[in-house]
């Protein structure tokens, strides 16, 4: 039988800034995709408090609600883990923490699997290597060592990070490859980023008439999704990526690189944003998202698209646009669930694209010339052929599909 | 170099989308010595550099000691933001570039003085 998750939820803000509601929501989001019962949610102002993080009488206060669990959305030290651990009877575990848990039960692929492991294990090393010097300080030569097991865990741990960061560099260049044969094949590669539970996945939906998983929770997609969608003739391939989330350690970012090689290799990043957010959330998720485009070193241009935007009246779409000018100069609304501003979407992904450069190239009048002319048919719009000693084929399409040619004998002119 | 501090601020005007940097106005570069640091003189040294500069200062946080936006905003007596965007981002690591060679250069012009000096 399933026994139901509880958990009390608290979160410390400094005295010197104004208490942000936005935070524990986005806390209570992530805890129920964790499948938990909220119990209540707690929240203190007060500088940090080096043993708990919080104040004593808050975590009485919570651990007399009964929960199964305390998750703080400050993050927690190993000190802070061991001392609520040791004089309260009650798990505990913090935000980053909290992701980790989802992704673990979300992840189905291989390449997920690695993924959040190896996110695991780069959080647990240090604390490790900590908790190893700790247990090494009363040790005297010939007695009262830790022993060679508890030694070795260590190592142990960096050598499965080593083993799990060369098979993810494989997958990485099984995608790379993917990649250079889509392009070959005329394909536009156009991603999907955006802060968790912003609506890509519906978006991705509304533009391919697929039916992915999309649900009102964060992190609902965890490994990419890639859909074909032809606009006006030019065919591209939209990949729905994870989320992105505020205040994440550089080392989860680095662990999931080669999904958000899915944003930083693509011809064009569609940055979605939930419009129906306070301004001041909404603002605060777009330059996260920014950030992590930044970490993910994205040099494709960017269109951002304000989803859900039927939830709001004409004016305050417009004061928001407005209050996000610098952030987002020109952007489109949509809402995927309703199908409004799909046609702008599909116009702007066309306007921003590189358009199609115009090649003649001239092949070889054989067998092999025109199972290549047969190629092109597919991949590239062919605008005239001229049948003769050699074929002189003039074509609209990507670069790479053009010097894919040139390995069947094709030469440019 | 002797117990003192040697410094180089850049400061670069552009003009930018969220995305790019649309144009580059002006480049400057600002060498200074220090005894001691603090938020003072780094604040002063900022708001020498941009002197003249229109528009927003945009530095990274780690530079004014993680304070809040407000609070340097009253420190150097005009607009301030920490970057958002990417081309913010792509700005201020620009500038950092540009910084770190210029002092380079003063540090190796000093050192070649020195040796100039010790030889005669």
């Amino acid at each position: 039988m399933n026994e139901e998750k509880t958990a009390v939820l608290l979160l410390r803000e400094s005295q010197n800034k104004p208490l942000d509601p936005h935070k524990m929501e986005e806390l209570r989001g992530l805890a129920e995709a964790a499948g938990y019962r909220i119990v209540a949610q707690i929240s203190q102002k007060r500088g940090r408090d080096y043993r708990y993080q919080i104040g004593r009488g808050k975590i009485e206060e919570a651990v007399a609600l009964g929960p199964g669990k305390l998750i703080f959305y400050n993050p927690l030290s190993p000190g802070q883990v061991y001392n609520i651990r040791s004089e309260f009877p009650v798990a505990v575990i913090d935000r980053f923490n909290l992701i980790l848990e989802i992704f673990a039960s979300r992840a189905c692929s291989r390449e997920a699997k690695l993924q959040v492991e190896l996110a695991r294990l780069s959080y647990d090393a240090p604390q490790v290597r900590n908790a190893l010097s700790l247990k090494k300080r009363g040790e005297q030569p010939g007695f009262r060592g830790s022993g060679a097991y508890e030694q070795s865990m260590y190592h142990d741990i960096r050598g499965r990070m080593a083993k799990i960061r060369a098979e993810l560099q494989d997958v990485q260049s099984h995608g790379e490859d993917r990649r250079k044969r889509r392009r070959e094949q005329g394909f536009d590669l156009v991603a999907l980023a955006g802060y968790t539970n912003a609506g890509k996945s519906t978006l991705l939906n509304a533009l391919t008439g697929s039916q992915v998983e999309a649900k009102d929770q964060p992190f609902t997609t965890l490994s990419p999704t890639t859909r074909a969608l032809s606009i006006s003739g030019r065919r591209m391939l939209l990949t729905d990526t994870v989320g992105f989330i505020d205040d994440l350690p550089h080392f989860l970012i680095k662990a999931f690189r080669s999904t958000l090689s899915e944003i930083s290799e693509a011809d064009l990043v569609l940055l979605v944003a939930d419009m129906s957010d306070p301004p001041d959330l909404l603002r605060r998720k777009l330059a996260a998202s920014h950030k992590a485009l930044w970490d993910c070193d994205v040099r494709a241009p960017i269109v951002t698209v304000l989803n859900k935007c039927d939830r709001l009246d004409e004016q305050s779409s417009a004061d928001k646009e407005e209050s996000i000018r610098d952030l987002a100069p020109c952007p489109v609304l949509a809402s995927a669930s309703s199908g409004f501003g799909m046609s702008t979407l599909q116009d702007c992904i066309m306007q921003r694209l590189e358009p199609l450069r115009e090649y003649e190239i001239s092949l070889p009048n054989t067998s092999q010339g025109l199972s290549e002319l047969s190629r092109l048919y597919e991949t590239a719009e062919l605008l005239s052929v001229k049948y003769g000693e050699r074929l002189i084929v003039r074509l609209r399409g990507r670069q790479e599909t053009v010097a894919r040619a040139g390995l069947a004998g094709g030469q440019l002119l | 170099m002797q117990g003192r501090y040697e410094m180089v601020c850049a400061a670069v005007s552009l003009r930018v989308s969220p995305v790019f940097i649309e144009k580059v106005h002006e480049v400057r570069l600002l060498p200074r010595q220090a005894g001691s640091l603090d938020l003072n003189v780094i604040a002063d040294f900022i708001a020498d550099a941009c002197l003249c500069l229109p528009g927003t200062i945009v530095a990274e946080p780690g530079d004014l000691y993680n304070l809040e936006i407000w609070r340097v905003k009253s420190i150097l007596g005009r607009e301030f933001k920490y970057p958002e965007t990417i081309a913010e981002r792509t700005a201020v690591e620009l500038a950092h570039h540009i910084s770190v060679a210029g002092r380079r250069m003063t540090v190796s012009e000093d050192n070649g003085i020195d040796q100039d000096e010790n030889q005669q």
